[in-house]
Order: structure tokens, then C-alpha cells, then sequence
């Protein structure tokens, strides 16, 4: 594997580069909110030590909102037009790895039929510069779910921090490759063994539950009443899947524009809302919220794995420090975890 | 990479519009674009999302069969916002439909059987698009039994295909209402679905049971099919579930692993023990 | 601590409550979170400290609460202030709910961090309901508080600064990056609505979709549902997962409806509510 050297002179010296040349470079935001596109080098975060943000930057190949195509009435016809997302590669500077995996995630489900052009066209124009993080807390568990805050997949690219001033720096994908040619003046030739020497003093957590263990026995166990613990305290908010970089979940809708024209519409929905499978004759499948709750463990951890055979969950803990009454859907996993081995 | 717009819908004109009941309408729609019109195929039992622009989509079967192509209908009761919206709408108008999607009847498995159709209410819209399938190929099936019943006689749905059917020599047709629900003239059955289906008592050997309804109809006959010796994989039925993209996407209608909008609609009873409680 | 348990297990086992809603730990010393106690057992978990943030009124309007038992409830005085403002909506019965008062001494702004002078929450430095003014009974004694400025009436002062030209763009900006989790209503006490307004599709009263339209409709929309009945629990910006600083709004209508209606949420069971009463005494010059 390639490995080079970039200090953060140099790396600031690319992005406006790439500012220049009229590329989104997107990073999280001062207060760790969210992410968002910069247009001064000088914003640039790269936060490999601190928390993640409170919302991925999901929003960038998802949008929270977003229209399939505008409708206009015209002497008794529709004309239906599209807007494909702009031709404008994304450069993601800093991503964890929990962040990095999700497009990868995400382009299963928008591409195992009917492929989703919307989704693709953003994934396409996507870069991902990922970075290893040094950062855990207690709701972090990245370890549990296949990942590893020093794992490169997901990325195009991987720095690793060597110091203040200087990160080591794998290419890990050909776009990556590709992506790279146009600045090589910006790097210097690395060596792994400064970086390996990083890497090893990073912290892997133990994982805190078998996710196989888990997917067993939510399909053996679906009418437990363990779903009605979280279910008794969840208000039914969208906080866990809209922060989430892989919930996916949408809706679709019609707005009007003017009095005769308008636009189909696709948002973020989350399967916590009481509306969410509400049908128009008034029955609910999923009539309470421990059944809500359920759904989503079971979403994440097998209906996803068995059709894509990828865990719908990267243990970024966003869900869990933002919940507002406190849910750590780690905790539950571990509980499930628990239950199973008794068994 | 793709570059068709999954989400977009093709436009139909109204070509004709029923009026079913009091709450439900029929729709024969038309493609409006011909090179649409020519390159859409579909099998019976598959469903679509037809759209009043500006008010939404909703999720109904395509209730024509495929061996007339140059039309489909659709059938839907009034219950909500589309639903609303396309009542209100003339024969000219123009709609949107994106489709086929879903699974399908198992035709080919049923040919060469005896087949008995059940249908309650506007159950009997997805039944219709396999009832006209099996009749437009007839010779390649057995014994056909129609049981047909809904609340009253004004709740009937496609009256004058009953009719049709009711005339034709080589089909079984027993039309019910419920008790209370009949005409003065009503020459006809009177009683539950489940009840009139054991009266009938067609035979369970070699053939294939479609049943389509209410789920309080639908949890009374089965247990009178299976005292009539159907085994559950032969009896066939139709899931619904709230639904927005029908392309297995946007995570709603799924009951456990299982999407209703790909795996389904179609299921047999066999596969629909399996599922968790949870439609 | 012991008090409050000795005095949930007595209830639960006694048969006076059918359930205690309260606060239980987690591993963070740091956090609580809420926790329904339905037996002796549960009750020995129930915790009271500065993390209890939680506005656990908003699990009264629950429907599996409704008329099934009496509820017991852990609550401090802002949270009993939405309490009285839900029996005076008529949302609960007093004679179904059993209100363990906590003589609070403030919580945390932020859950995760140390109790301090520095991490005080700001609605608790001017509080008036240490004691809450509605209990069966009393938990716990008042302490001095520590002291800290109080930053959201300094943002105050700089939002009734501006023109209304710039405060609307204020706002337009802070509400970009609202998402329509609706977070801010589900963990609200007072937006109890079976169906809210957001969610009603005939017609579609407020867009649901998170772009600048649909986001600036549904948080005034939503503020001004509040207006008067606003207990000022900041529950909502502390759930706000975008950071918007939802007690502004809501702290400066709760201000107009003091000024202008002399009528503060939550402070009197008898009082007729601001927005559902008529007061032929009411001012009008205001309204232009």
C-alpha cells in the first residue's frame, strides 16, 4: 500500500485547491453539530480526538430533503422534470471510521434492484478522506459492529495523525488513486513504520457484544418483552435514525411549488414515528412504541445483515449520546447478547 | 450506472372511470406515452403506485389481467388524501403510475389444476386481474369455483363481471351477501364468506385456493379450507402494508425480513405463518 | 436518596401507585435517565441528583397511563409546573397522578459533565419553584445554588436588539439545520396532541420536509402552539440534536404573556389558561 506524508501546511494548501477548483470540501463543523461545506481552508477540522458530531454527513448523499422531479400542469397534460444532483465532487475530510463505511453501507439497499440515481450520483462524486480516531467514550462501540477506529474501509483515503503538524497518509481505494495524481506535490514520500508506530498506540476497544449472537436470537425471539423497556421510555422522536450515517428510511411526498406546479419530494422518515406504517384505514402493524423500538434493533442487526450481509449500524454512538431519555442501543445489544447466552 | 429515474412515474390518461359502490371506483387507465404502452409487461397479482400530482401516491393492485394489454385498471376506495383526490378526478384526466412492482400469482403452477377463487369487499380487485388471467387461457385449467361476498348488495364490487361470470357455463360462480345485506330480487347467497365457502365445498384435491379480503375473513376461511383438506402452501394470499417507494428503499412495509413490496404481495399461507405478527 | 426509594417501595407495595415514573443511574455518574418502577425491586433503582434533566410529565399523557391505576410521578418544580399546566388543559386528572416533590437543587445543563458553577444549567439559576408548588409529598431539602451568569438573556438582549429584518434572519439561519426529527415535540410535556398539526395530511398544514420553508413553518408554528403554555423546562433544546436555541423563543413568549396577560404556565391548578380563556379586560392595542 502507498503510503505518504503531508503536513498540515501542504494539506491546507490542497483544500483550497480544491476550493479553488470548485469542489465541495466538507468537514464537521467548530461545535461538532454536524458537517458542512467550507469555503476557506482555514475552517478546515479535522477531529480525530474529539467526539463525533451530533449528525453525520449523511446529508450529503441522502439529503434530509430532496426533489425526485417537479410536476407542471399544462393545458391539461403534466410536464415532469428532473433535477439530477450537480455534477460537483464531495471531498469528506475527516472522517472516522464509523463515518466512512456508511456510503458503503447505504449503496446496498439504493442499488440490490431498482438503483436509486440520486444516491448514486452523490456516492460517485463522493471522496472520502477518512482519518484513525483517537477519540471513545462510552457509547462508542465501533468495535462490537465490525470496525475498528483505525480501519480503512470506507475510506478512498486514510491520514493517520503522526503529530500536530503531520499525517501519514494511505491510499486505500483507485478512486482514492485517482484523486490523489492531480496534488502529488503536496506529499512526500511516507515510510509505514512512523505510522504503524501511531497505530499501535491507539486504543481498540473490547466489543462489547457478538452481532451474529444478537441476529439469532432477534429472529428467535421476536415477541420478547425486552423491546419494552426502551419501548416504555421512548418518546418516539426521529433523533437516533436522523443522526445515524446509515439509517436510510424516507418518505415521499408532493408540495406545491405554485397553483400549478409543484414537486415530488423525498425526505428523511424514521421508523420511530407513531405515523410511520400507519395505514389510511387507521391499523397500525406496529402500534406501540416498544414495537417501534423493536423494529429498529431488529432492522439494524438482521433483516439488513440477512438480505446484504452488512450490519445496518457502524457504532458511532451518535444514536445513544443523543438520545433524549437516554437509550444506548449499545446497552441493549449487550442485553440481547446477555439474554442469548443464557439461553 | 442507471440513469432512469426510479422514482418518476409514467403518465396515464383516464380512459374510463366505474363507479363501483358508494366509497369505490374503477379506473381503466392508458399509457400515454406509446412506446410506454408497448413496453410494459406484467403478471397478475403485481401492484403500482398511482399518482394525483400534487396530493401524493397510494399503493393499489393492477386489477386487469395481463392478457389485455391495452389497458389496466385499478380499483380503490376512498380512505384517505390520493384516494380523495382521484375520486375527484374526470375520464381525460391524467394520472401517474410507476410499476410493476411486487411478485406475482403463481400461474404456471396453477395450470393443469382445479382453482377456487375467495374474495370479500375489495378483496376481490386483486383477485379479479388472476380470475380474468385464468379465464382468458380457461382450457389450461381445471375446475374454476368463484365464492364472491361482501356486506350488502351495494357493497359488490365489479357487479357486471359477476354477472358475467354467473352466466358462463364452464366457472362456479357463488356470489353472498351478508345477512341483512340483500335486494328484494336477490337471487344469490346469503351468509359469511367462511360459511357459503363450506356450503360449496369444493374439492381440495388438486387445486389451488386465492383468497383475498378482509383479515376477519380471511382468519375465518382458512380454517374452512383446511377442513376441506387444503394444505397451507396451496392456499395463496395477498399482504398489504403501508408503502411509499414499492422498490424495497424506504424501509416501510416490511414485516420482519420480508418486504411486501418485493417478496409479497402474494404469499401462501405457508409462508405467512412464518412471518412475525407484526401486519 | 433512601428517602425517596423507602417512600416508592411503600407506595408501590401498599397498591397506591400502580407505577412510579422517576429517574434511574446509568454507568456515567453523570447521567440519569428516566425509568418506570413497577415494583418493590425497581424501586430500590430510582435515583434523584443534579443529572435528572428529564421532564417526565410528558409520559402522563400516555395512553397506557390513562385510567389505569394511579400513576406516581418523581417530579421537581418544573416539572410540576407542566404538570399543573396539563390539569388545567384537562389532559390529566389530579386524582390519578401522585406527585413525589423533589426539593431540587438544580440540574446540569448537559448531561455527561460535573455539576458545577460552570455547567449549571441556565434555567435553574433563577429558579422559583425549588419547592414544586404541587406534591403528595415532599422529597429532599433546598441548598444554595452556585452562581453563573445567565447567557440566555444576554442573547436575549441582543435578539430584541435587532430589527425584525435581521431577527428573521437570525432565525432562518438557526432553523436551516433543524432536520424534523421533531424531537422538540415529542419530548415536550405540552405537545401532547393525539395528531399534531404537522403531522395532519388533509390538508398539509405545515410541509414536513427539513428545507428552509418547511423548518421555518414548523418551529414558529410550533412556538406559537406554546405560546402561554410554555413551562420553560428547555427539554426541547436540550433534545435538539442541531443545536437551536429553541429557549429563546419560548422564554421571550413566555415573557409577552407575563407582561402583556399578566399569565405565567403552570403556577395556579384554578387559574383559566392564557390562550384558552377570554378576558373582556384584555389589551388590544397591541394587535396592529
Amino acid at each position: 500500500m502507498d503510503e505518504k506524508l503531508i503536513n498540515a501546511e501542504n494539506l491546507s494548501l490542497l483544500v483550497s485547491d480544491l476550493l479553488n477548483e470548485k469542489h465541495l470540501v466538507i468537514c464537521q463543523d467548530e461545535k461538532a453539530v454536524g458537517w458542512k461545506s467550507i469555503n476557506d481552508a482555514g475552517k478546515l477540522v479535522i477531529n480525530n480526538a474529539g467526539v463525533p458530531s451530533n449528525i453525520s454527513y449523511k446529508e450529503f448523499i441522502l439529503p434530509k430533503t430532496e426533489p425526485i422531479f417537479f410536476f407542471k400542469n399544462e393545458k391539461e397534460n403534466f410536464n415532469l422534470v428532473e433535477k439530477d444532483p450537480a455534477d460537483q465532487k464531495m471531498i469528506f475530510i475527516g472522517a472516522k471510521p464509523c463515518d466512512a463505511r456508511s456510503i458503503e453501507i447505504m449503496s446496498k439497499v439504493f442499488n440490490w434492484d431498482y438503483k436509486d440515481k440520486f444516491f448514486n450520483k452523490r456516492a460517485e462524486n463522493s471522496i472520502v478522506i477518512g482519518v484513525a480516531c483517537s477519540y471513545q467514550d462510552e457509547f462508542c462501540f465501533c468495535t462490537s459492529v465490525g470496525l475498528s477506529p483505525v480501519t480503512e474501509k470506507g475510506s478512498d483515503i486514510f491520514l493517520i495523525p503522526l503529530n500536530e503538524e503531520n499525517y501519514a497518509l494511505r491510499i486505500v481505494t483507485d478512486k482514492g488513486k485517482e484523486f490523489i495524481k492531480s496534488y502529488e506535490k503536496y506529499f512526500s514520500d511516507g515510510n509505514t513504520g512512523a505510522s504503524k508506530a501511531v497505530l499501535e498506540k491507539i486504543n481498540i476497544p473490547a466489543k462489547k457484544f457478538d452481532t451474529l449472537k444478537v441476529k439469532e436470537w432477534i429472529t428467535n425471539n421476536f415477541e420478547n418483552k425486552l423491546f419494552d423497556e426502551a419501548g416504555s421510555i421512548c418518546i418516539g422522536c426521529g433523533q437516533c435514525a436522523f443522526a445515524c450515517p446509515v439509517c436510510h428510511c424516507f418518505d415521499i411526498i408532493d408540495e406545491e411549488c405554485s397553483y400549478t406546479c409543484g414537486r415530488r419530494m423525498k425526505n428523511w422518515d424514521a421508523c420511530q414515528f407513531g405515523q410511520f406504517t400507519l395505514h389510511s384505514s387507521g391499523h397500525n402493524p406496529r402500534n406501540n412504541q416498544s414495537k417501534r423500538y423493536r423494529q429498529r434493533i431488529a432492522h439494524k442487526f438482521k433483516y439488513y445483515h440477512d438480505k446484504f450481509e452488512e450490519i445496518l449500524c457502524t457504532g458511532c454512538g451518535r444514536c445513544s449520546r443523543g438520545c433524549p431519555v437516554g437509550i444506548d442501543i449499545a446497552k441493549v445489544a449487550e442485553e440481547i447478547n446477555l439474554s442469548a447466552n443464557q439461553a | 450506472m442507471c440513469s432512469t429515474n426510479i422514482y418518476k412515474p409514467e403518465l396515464m390518461e383516464i380512459k374510463d372511470i366505474i363507479d363501483e359502490t358508494a366509497d369505490t371506483k374503477t379506473f381503466r387507465l392508458q399509457f400515454k406515452d406509446n412506446e410506454a404502452a408497448k413496453n410494459f409487461k406484467f403478471r397478475a397479482g403485481q401492484f403500482g403506485e398511482y399518482s394525483v400530482f400534487g396530493e401524493g401516491e397510494s399503493t393499489f393492485c393492477i386489477a386487469s389481467s395481463p392478457t389485455r394489454s391495452q389497458f389496466i385498471e385499478c380499483s380503490f376506495k376512498q380512505v384517505g388524501k390520493v384516494t380523495s383526490s382521484l375520486r375527484k378526478l374526470s375520464i381525460g384526466d391524467t394520472i401517474g403510475f410507476r410499476g410493476p412492482y411486487g411478485n406475482y400469482f403463481p400461474v404456471e403452477e396453477m395450470k393443469g389444476k382445479n382453482v377456487l377463487f375467495i374474495a370479500g369487499g375489495i378483496g376481490l380487485a386483486p383477485v379479479r386481474c388472476i380470475i380474468w388471467n385464468v379465464l382468458d387461457l380457461r382450457t389450461e385449467f381445471k375446475d374454476i369455483t368463484i365464492v364472491y361476498g361482501a356486506r350488502s348488495f351495494s357493497d359488490l364490487v365489479y357487479k357486471r363481471e359477476l354477472k358475467e361470470w354467473k352466466e358462463r357455463k364452464d366457472i362456479k360462480t357463488v356470489v353472498t351477501v351478508d345477512p341483512g345485506g340483500e335486494v328484494p330480487d336477490w337471487d344469490g347467497e346469503i351468509g359469511f364468506v367462511p360459511s357459503i365457502v363450506e356450503k360449496t365445498a369444493p374439492g381440495s384435491e388438486n387445486t389451488i385456493a386465492i383468497i383475498c379480503g378482509p383479515p376477519i375473513m380471511i382468519k375465518f376461511t382458512i380454517p374452512v379450507l383446511q377442513k376441506l383438506g387444503f394444505k397451507d402452501e396451496n392456499i395463496i394470499t395477498t399482504l398489504e402494508n403501508r408503502m411509499k417507494c414499492g422498490v424495497g428503499k424506504c424501509g416501510r412495509c416490511n414485516v420482519g425480513n420480508v418486504y411486501v413490496c418485493k417478496d409479497g404481495p402474494v404469499f401462501s399461507y405457508a409462508q405467512i405463518k412464518e412471518l412475525p405478527q407484526e401486519y | 436518596m433512601n428517602e425517596l426509594r423507602e417512600k416508592a417501595k411503600d407506595l408501590l407495595q401498599s397498591g397506591t401507585v400502580k407505577v412510579i415514573i422517576g429517574y434511574t443511574g446509568t454507568s456515567d455518574p453523570y447521567r440519569t435517565k428516566p425509568f418506570i418502577a413497577r415494583t418493590a425491586e425497581d424501586a430500590d433503582k430510582l435515583v434523584f441528583n443534579n443529572y435528572c434533566v428529564n421532564n417526565l410529565a410528558v409520559y402522563l399523557t400516555r395512553k397506557e397511563y390513562k385510567q389505569n391505576g394511579i400513576v406516581g410521578i418523581v417530579a421537581k418544580g418544573c416539572d410540576v409546573k407542566a404538570i399543573i399546566q396539563l390539569i388545567q388543559e384537562n389532559q390529566i386528572n389530579k386524582d390519578d397522578i401522585y406527585i413525589i416533590g423533589i426539593n431540587c437543587n438544580a440540574q446540569v445543563q448537559e448531561l455527561g459533565k460535573e455539576f458545577g458553577s460552570e455547567t449549571i444549567a441556565t434555567k435553574c439559576l433563577n429558579c422559583f419553584v425549588r419547592t414544586p408548588r404541587l406534591q403528595h409529598t415532599l422529597i429532599g431539602t433546598i441548598n444554595e445554588l452556585p452562581k453563573r451568569e445567565d447567557v440566555h438573556l444576554e442573547k436575549l438582549k441582543k435578539l430584541e436588539s435587532m430589527t425584525s429584518e435581521e431577527r428573521w434572519e437570525f432565525w432562518e439561519k438557526e432553523f436551516e439545520r433543524c432536520v424534523k426529527c421533531y424531537a422538540c415535540r415529542q419530548v415536550c410535556p405540552l405537545c401532547f396532541c393525539d395528531r399534531c398539526i404537522a403531522d395532519k395530511s388533509i390538508p398539509q398544514w405545515i410541509e414536513s420536509s427539513a428545507h428552509k420553508r418547511g423548518n421555518f413553518s414548523w418551529n414558529i408554528i410550533r412556538a406559537f402552539h406554546l405560546s402561554g403554555r410554555c413551562i420553560g423546562c428547555n427539554e426541547c433544546e436540550r433534545a435538539c440534536p442541531s443545536d437551536i436555541p429553541l429557549s429563546l423563543l419560548n422564554r421571550k413568549m413566555g415573557m409577552f404573556a407575563r407582561k402583556e396577560f399578566d399569565y405565567a404556565a403552570g403556577m395556579s391548578l384554578d387559574a383559566p389558561t392564557l390562550v384558552g380563556s377570554y378576558n373582556t379586560n384584555d389589551r388590544q392595542d397591541f394587535i396592529k
